[in-house]
């Protein structure tokens, strides 16, 4: 940001003498006018150059997913309240006020603030939510008419900036808090509504002040002044500098009316710094400070902004508490003095707490993973002056409850495994998204998630191990005449030779064969060996061609050890990946933003959502399956010892050779997460798929509490009762009779019946192979 | 300094009369969008009052079910009640073990029901036709709550011609119930309006594999199938579909 230096004013040339050289003085202080109207022009084009245009450039800001609220909806109120929290809402007796809430056991009262979406204006209103168990069970409003659906306000998560910038959130006159024009007035400038610029009174003040050694409540300056000097000049300390700083108040008087050069002080005011970024403006400052939007504040708080002024650093309230508190009592007291406030209202107000929030909390921006995916997503439509300077709204689809789960799973295990040698090493990244909709909701870039660096959840490629296995057997399951689940697989070992003359000898995780197996129990279990003999089977070039259909645009060479994960993916590729295996087969472009709003709350661009089906649902229904039995019998069964049996999850576990990497990739019907553990300098850590990253993975379900996951089954997809030992058909009767999804046609012929006369009601064999949608 | 202000205030004054900008702000236009959106829709009265009618109480096929708001139907589900999971007998065998029982996926969902503010599955199908052209949803097709709102509000923005804004209402209700077929086959209608033929086709299919039981939803979707292949050239597709949305009625 460039600002306009004042040039050098012309040296008044000097006068000597008397009588005689009247006339010489007279005609030198007549081109020392001209020389001083020329100056004054050259202000006066500039105090309305800048004030007339864009004021400010503003970087983008980023927002949360609104929190949608209806009947029937997921949501325990302790992650609604956690919600209201980070939004900044005041817990009253009574709500009464947009941001404020009163909860009464079940019960939440709240009144919402209000919010320009894309799709239109959420109107603030009152609103009544109560909850039974962890769901929404009545939504009304205060006279208790029902609502269908509202939402509250995004939490805002961070900004596009530029390095050193200046960050404001723009307010208007009539979004100001009753009090703080009164304040700001009666402590900065108390002839504001009647100088023209300068206030000769004040200065003269200010001088008698400052020599009689008293207690400087006011500074000479005018709120003019101040303004002119943060927004037009440098902060260079002289006397010509003054005088300039002076002309050009009055200048600004001149062309604008009090109320909005208020409005632009308001904005322009600088109250704090939060590491490169300058906090300007009270719109911002009530944010930063107390959470709320400016409109909400108290007197106590405005009081504290308004004293704040004086010294920002200085009376910084998160840093030098007590002298805050003291300076904000004084100012206070001269409201009282001033009739602004009356004494008990300034009473009351001095035994209210600071009030300020902490840092590190959620309302803070301190989500570096995602805010760096939205700005890579971002920078691919526009450039980074649009993005630092256009004020632009970025809706995305970053959900802080889950967020926070994410991030406390991964502190959580990290805590537990603690007495694992090396795992102190071991860094994380996570993904987690919504199958259903494509959106990414959380993010972790780094075992420390606030921390801004290397984001592995984007940049990290390493080998995904048995996370590929999905992609092997869903290869052979698009193929129902040749393989089912229930089709043998042989898990001995076997060597290939490679082209280059290299041996590729694979090796099951136990060092073991296993003999023959059924189909599903080679992904259940992960055995090595089976998976090699049925990828090379299917050939390694089509299962290639499966991972890209399945959404991963990276290449790999057809080798052999791709079969078992040799190849590199990042955390969110993974996520591509299995999104489309929990999506039914529908690929979808992984979103992180789901619209842009221009500063003025017009719309600008939409993301959206965006399917294509790569598979047949079908042999997606046979590869969830198996991967639900990774869960219930395989290497993902340890979460059962944490989740409930009714929870009806899918994944598959990975590690890579050596325990280089320990992945861990899974669904419900609702949530989608990968989690990624190993060492930044590929070293070995203490940790499989199984003990290390499955167990941040249960933890995060086991918080997140997310829905089972429940495919519909497909119209050629039959359940078969097939013998658990031979896989044959066989009557449901039986002993050992198990069921079984089949793509229609493959399913075994029915077996006879064992105890009961019941004749088998299956479907013909002879029933065509329901072609799908063509 | 008061010797300088004497100057200063006299150029200003001579300045001020040259002052180019008006004294007082910058015009602030306050351009809201037309007020005529929901007026128009009242007018034609689409949405509302020709094809939603309110479950009728009592009737056996409410299912109140606390999901997301939804009640999607799971064909099959009962099946799965009669297999219990586990104790399947590992036999030495050919294979180091046996299936375990159960099948997986279609497990009867044990949520907490939630009140019924959800929207309750179909009623006998009626013979009343489906009303298509204005994207109205047949008399088997009610819906309720978060979802009817959503639709409401999509439908008034397309019939304002705000695409966009109808397509990101239909998002957004896609995100409150995600398996409801119908929020994707408004989508399909509105990316067919906005002239994206593929994508309509893909939230229809997606749909068809949410709306088993659903005949005629399932002929609608159909329908925007073959007018989407149509748009692409795809006649023998089209017919294809065509005669799909024909079975399925």
């Amino acid at each position: 940001m460039t600002r306009t230096r004042s040039p050098r004013t012309k040296k008044k040339p000097p006068s000597k003498g008397l009588n005689p050289w009247l006339s010489w003085a007279i005609k030198l202080s007549l081109v020392g006018l001209v020389v001083l109207a020329g100056f004054a022009v050259y202000l006066d084009a500039v105090v309305q150059e800048k004030f007339s245009g864009k004021r400010w450039t503003i970087p983008a800001k980023v927002y949360a997913r609104p929190l949608e609220l209806f009947v029937g909806q997921k949501l325990s109120k302790d992650d609604f309240l956690t919600e209201l929290d980070a939004l900044g809402y005041r817990r009253e007796a009574v709500s009464n006020g947009p941001g404020a809430a009163a909860v009464n056991g079940n019960t939440v009262d709240l009144n919402t603030r209000g919010f320009q979406f894309y799709e239109g204006l959420e109107k603030p209103q009152p609103v009544r939510v109560r909850f039974s168990g962890d769901y929404v069970a009545e939504l009304s409003a205060t006279n208790g008419s029902k609502l269908s659906v509202v939402r509250l306000e995004p939490l805002m998560i961070g900004g596009i900036y530029p390095k050193n910038l200046e960050d404001r959130i723009l307010i208007k006159l009539d979004q100001v808090p009753p009090y703080l024009l009164e304040t700001l007035v009666a402590v900065e400038d108390r002839d504001y509504y009647s100088h023209w610029g300068v206030s000769p009174k004040s200065i003269a003040r200010a001088i008698w002040v400052n020599t009689s050694g008293g207690k400087m409540t006011q500074g000479g300056s005018t709120l003019t002044q101040q303004l002119v000097k943060n927004f037009y000049l440098t902060s260079e300390r002289s006397l010509t500098r003054k005088l300039t700083e002076a002309m050009m108040a009055m200048l600004l008087e001149l062309h604008y009316d009090k109320k909005e050069i208020l409005e632009a002080y308001l904005n322009e005011v600088f109250v704090g710094q939060d590491g490169q970024r300058a906090v300007h403006g009270f719109g911002l400052a009530s944010q930063f400070f107390f959470g709320q939007p400016l409109s909400e504040l108290k007197l106590h708080q405005v009081a504290l902004l308004v004293g704040m002024v004086k010294g920002p650093s200085y009376y910084n309230p998160r840093r030098n508490p007590e002298r805050a508190l003291e300076r904000r009592n004084l100012v206070l007291d001269v409201l009282e003095q001033q009739g602004v406030a009356t004494a008990e209202q300034v009473e009351a107000a001095k035994k209210m707490p600071l009030g300020v929030t902490t840092r590190g909390k959620l309302a803070d921006s301190s989500f570096p993973g995602f805010i760096d995916l939205v700005k890579r997503q971002l920078r691919e439509d526009y450039r980074d002056e649009d993005l630092t300077e256009e004020g632009l709204r970025i809706f995305t689809s970053f959900d802080p409850i889950l967020q926070m789960k994410a991030e406390a799973s991964v502190n959580d295990t990290f805590k537990r495994l603690a007495g694992r040698k090396g795992s102190d090493d071991v860094e994380a990244a996570m993904v987690v998204t919504n199958p259903e909709t494509g959106e990414v909701q959380a993010m972790i870039g780094s075992r420390q998630a606030s921390y801004a660096g290397f984001n592995r959840a984007l940049d990290a490629v390493r080998p995904i191990g048995s996370l590929i296995k999905p992609a092997v057997y869903l290869t052979a399951l698009e193929k129902p005449s040749q393989y089912t689940l229930t089709s043998w697989l042989s898990d001995d070992p076997l060597s290939v030779k490679g082209a280059n003359g290299q041996v590729w000898k694979p090796q099951n995780y136990d060092r073991r064969s296993h003999g023959t197996v059924f189909l599903y129990q080679g992904l259940a279990h992960s055995y090595n060996l089976s998976t090699s003999r049925l990828g090379l089977e299917v050939g390694v070039p089509n299962v290639l061609k499966t991972l890209g259909r399945l959404g991963v645009t990276r290449e790999f060479p057809a080798f052999p050890s791709m079969l078992l994960g040799a190849g590199g993916m990042t955390p969110i590729e993974v996520a591509t990946m299995y999104q489309t295996l929990a999506n039914g087969g529908f690929n979808t472009p992984m979103r992180g933003i789901r619209s842009v709003l221009t500063a003025e709350g017009e719309p600008l661009k939409r993301y959206p959502f965006q399917i294509e089906q790569r598979f047949d649902p079908a042999s997606i229904y046979l590869i969830q399956n198996a991967m639900q039995r990774v869960m219930r019998e395989g290497t993902g069964s340890s979460v059962y010892n944490v989740l409930p049996k009714t929870l009806t999850l899918a994944g598959k576990t990975g590690t890579s050779n050596d325990s280089r990497d320990s992945w861990f990739a899974g669904f419900s019907q609702d949530v989608l997460a990968v989690v990624w553990l190993g060492r930044d300098d590929n070293g070995k850590t203490p940790f499989t798929g199984a003990t290390g990253a499955l167990q941040v993975w249960t933890s995060f379900m086991r918080k997140a509490d997310p829905l089972p996951l429940d495919m519909p089954q497909p119209d050629n997809v039959v359940q078969a009762w097939v013998d658990s030992r031979t896989g044959q058909g066989s009557d449901a009767n039986c002993p050992g009779a198990v069921q079984m999804p089949y793509i229609r046609g493959s399913e075994p012929p029915p077996g006879a019946a064992c105890a009961s006369e019941t004749p088998a009601s299956g479907e013909s064999v002879m029933d065509w192979v329901k072609g799908w949608m063509n | 300094m008061n010797k300088w202000l004497i100057p200063a205030v006299t150029a200003v004054a001579l300045l001020s009369g040259c002052s180019s900008v008006q004294r007082g702000s910058i015009p602030v236009v306050d351009s809201g969008t037309a007020v005529s959106n929901s007026e128009r829709m009242s007018a034609n009265g689409g949405f509302r009052q020709t094809t939603v009618k309110r479950p009728v109480q009592g009737q056996a096929q409410a299912i109140p079910q606390g999901d997301t708001g939804v009640v999607v139907m799971v064909p099959g589900g009962g099946a799965a009640v009669s297999t219990p999971i586990s104790s399947s007998p590992i036999v030495p065998g050919p294979a180091s073990g046996g299936i375990t029982s159960g099948p997986y996926t279609p497990s009867p969902v044990e949520s907490a029901p939630v009140n019924s503010g959800s929207y309750s599955m179909p009623s006998t199908p009626s013979g009343i036709p489906s009303a298509s052209s204005g994207g109205g949803l047949s008399a088997d097709e009610q819906l309720d709550g978060p979802v009817l709102a959503l639709l409401t509000t999509a439908q008034q923005q397309q019939a304002g011609g705000d695409l966009n804004g109808a397509s990101s209402s239909l998002e957004r209700a896609q995100r409150v119930a995600p398996r409801e077929p119908q929020v994707l086959y408004r989508l399909a209608q509105v990316r067919m309006a906005q002239g994206d033929a593929p994508q309509a086709e893909q939230f229809a299919r997606r749909a068809l594999t949410m709306a088993n039981g659903r005949p005629d939803l399932q002929a609608n979707l159909w329908e925007v199938i073959a007018q989407a292949r149509e748009k692409q050239g795809d006649s023998a597709g089209a017919t294809l579909a065509r005669q799909k949305a024909k079975v399925s009625l």
